[in-house]
């Protein structure tokens, strides 16, 4: 007893400390040079509104809202990161104004809906859902609705993932394993294949049988070491040299992974 | 030619050769951490885990020491290498671990991690309008300021992503706010690449009260990465 009133008498002005506001270094509000969607708080409420929450649901927990269609441990935040939001993780906002578009994968002028086909079937390695279907249509108002009073027909700043600028040196997969290694395997573990907290997936494999395939975007080294400089390790986004990304990049795409279906499809 | 007795013989000799041992060195690792918890190491002004984190390491509100039950044995000896090497700065724990040796370390976190405990009472009622602000950011995160959902690294709802984020739900508010500002002012520079530091930094005053308030307000799970079973028990 008397050794707790000696800890409560010594430890009460540390205590304290928390108790005064100390000088916060007043965190400045960056520049607002990207495009900024609307709040949560503005989702109107009825049809309309249901439809946007419901697509923000399926969009964050992919697995849970839209099972049948998916095939691996990600969801769509996993690469969209801050709900579709984050500039250089192809955020939503710029994306539903840059639609229909010309794509180069398949040669036909794609609608925003069947771009998204395009994630399930490769980046989800799962099954496309129907245009019509209520998962399509929601993830539809979805981007719709954050892309309100977006320019349309100019590149919006932050569209798309970061496009790196080529490699001085050809990319180190010997190297991007010490990167890895050091950087990434924390979350991601040593073995590529995610981290779970309890039954759920708490930080998503970048590789082996429950990640994206050989088709999805992040596939290409390039893709992946954009998405990587920008937004990896989680918090320390543009912490890595060019270099570096270039390298962690070309070691995880040495990896095994699902096959591009397209390929399987005819063996 | 087979014996049955020779295979008895023979097999009970292979499991004392592999299994029990194994079993055996836990148990033992286990009670020896048990005993530090309940009586310190022996030496001379040693002082026992339990005066300050409880028996079964609920930790105590009043004093701003922490929950300790069911952390990763690996976070948890991480945490008191650290306090033993100075790279977090904790004056109240730093006597207490300055002579535990690896093994006494080794043997107290793995009893740490294994025993359960409710939450203990806090010392003031959750206030409802800071829970809804932490809420936010626990769930949401504050992207602008380049802050992820707590939840993305101390998995969801707070419940841990063992063994290198804690669980931080049903933690006592008076801790979870000063570790907040030991990280953001440099006296906590423990953390995996400086993780919690940036983060912890670019929160304001308020938004840290907030987010220590919300997972204060939570269930602790009974183990890192495990469900909260009982919603709001609080026995003291
Ligand atoms: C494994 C990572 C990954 C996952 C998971 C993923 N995507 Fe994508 N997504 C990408 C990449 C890479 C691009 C191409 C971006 C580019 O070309 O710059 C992309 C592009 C898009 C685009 C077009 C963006 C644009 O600006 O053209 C939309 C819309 C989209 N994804 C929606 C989704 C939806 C909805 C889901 C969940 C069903 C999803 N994505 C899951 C990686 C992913
Ligand atoms: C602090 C934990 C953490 C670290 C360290 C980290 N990541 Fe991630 N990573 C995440 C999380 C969490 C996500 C999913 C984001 C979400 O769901 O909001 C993710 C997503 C990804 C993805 C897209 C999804 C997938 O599984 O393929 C890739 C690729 C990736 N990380 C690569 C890396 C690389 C490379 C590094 C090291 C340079 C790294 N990460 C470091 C936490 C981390
Ligand atoms: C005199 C009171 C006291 C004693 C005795 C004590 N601790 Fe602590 N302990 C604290 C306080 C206070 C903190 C919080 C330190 C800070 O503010 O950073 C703490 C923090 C910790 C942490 C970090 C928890 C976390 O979530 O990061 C661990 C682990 C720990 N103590 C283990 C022990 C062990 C094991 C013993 C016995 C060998 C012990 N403590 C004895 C007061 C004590
Ligand atoms: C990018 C990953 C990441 C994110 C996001 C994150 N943390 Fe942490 N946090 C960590 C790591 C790693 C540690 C453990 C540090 C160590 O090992 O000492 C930690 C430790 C903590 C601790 C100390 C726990 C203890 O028992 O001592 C608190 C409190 C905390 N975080 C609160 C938060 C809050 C609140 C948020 C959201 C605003 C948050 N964290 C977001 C990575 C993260």
């Amino acid at each position: 007893m008397k050794l707790l009133l000696r800890i409560l008498i010594l430890g009460l002005p540390f205590f304290l400390i928390p108790m005064s506001p100390p000088l916060s270094p007043a965190a400045k509000a960056e520049e607002p040079d990207f495009f900024q969607p609307p709040s949560d708080k503005e989702i109107p409420p009825g049809p309309f509104g249901d439809l946007v929450r419901r697509g923000e649901r399926i969009f964050t927990k992919t697995g849970q809202f839209a099972t049948r269609y998916v095939g691996n441990d990600l969801t769509c935040e996993s690469c969209h990161l801050d709900r579709g939001r984050k500039p250089f993780a192809a955020p939503l906002w710029a994306a539903y104004v840059s639609y229909p578009r010309f794509r180069a994968k398949n040669h036909k002028v794609s609608r925003l809906g069947e771009r998204i086909q395009g994630c399930f079937r490769f980046s989800m390695n799962g099954t496309p859902p129907p245009l019509h279907s209520e998962t399509i249509r929601s993830l539809v108002a979805y981007a719709f609705w954050m892309s309100r009073g977006a320019p349309v027909g100019t590149h919006m700043k932050g569209g798309g993932m970061y496009r790196m600028p080529p490699s001085r040196l050809p990319p180190d997969p010997f190297h991007g394993k010490s990167v890895y290694t050091a950087r990434c395997a924390l979350c991601h573990g040593a073995d590529g294949q995610g981290t779970v907290s309890g039954h759920d997936v708490a930080f998503p494999p970048v590789w082996g049988p429950r990640s994206y395939n050989k088709g999805a975007g992040l596939a290409k080294v390039a893709k992946l070491a954009g998405f990587i400089k920008m937004n990896m390790p989680l918090s320390k986004g543009d912490s890595l040299s060019d270099q570096e990304a270039w390298d962690v990049a070309a070691f995880i795409d040495r990896q095994s992974r699902p096959p591009d279906p397209r390929n399987a499809a005819t063996p | 030619m087979t014996n049955p007795s020779l295979l008895v013989v023979l097999s009970a000799f292979l499991i004392c050769c592999f299994s029990i041992p194994e079993a055996q060195a836990e148990n033992v690792l286990f009670e020896a951490g048990k005993k530090i918890a309940r009586a310190g190491t022996g030496k001379a002004g040693s002082i026992a885990c339990m005066e300050c984190h409880r028996l079964r390491g609920g930790g105590m509100p009043s004093i701003g020491s922490p929950r300790i039950a069911g952390q990763s044995a690996i976070y948890i000896a991480h945490e008191i290498l650290g306090v033993q090497q100075g790279t977090r700065y904790a004056p109240m724990m730093a006597g207490v671990v300055r002579d535990l040796s690896r093994k006494d370390i080794q043997a107290v976190a793995r009893y740490y991690a294994s025993v359960r405990s409710p939450k203990v009472a806090e010392i003031s009622p959750p206030d409802p309008a800071l829970v809804e602000i932490g809420r936010s950011i626990a769930q949401k995160g504050l992207w602008k300021k380049n802050i992820p959902a707590c939840v993305l690294c101390h998995g969801p709802d707070g419940r841990g992503i063992p063994p290198h984020f804690p669980y931080i739900a049903g933690q006592n508010k008076g801790y979870l706010l000063r570790q907040l500002l030991s990280f953001a002012f440099l006296k906590r520079k423990d953390d995996p690449q400086g993780l919690m530091r940036g983060i912890a930094r670019r929160l304001t005053h308020e938004e840290r009260k907030a987010v220590a308030e919300y997972f204060a307000s939570l269930s602790p799970p009974p183990a890192a990465g495990k469900r909260a079973e009982v919603q709001g028990s609080h026995h003291p």
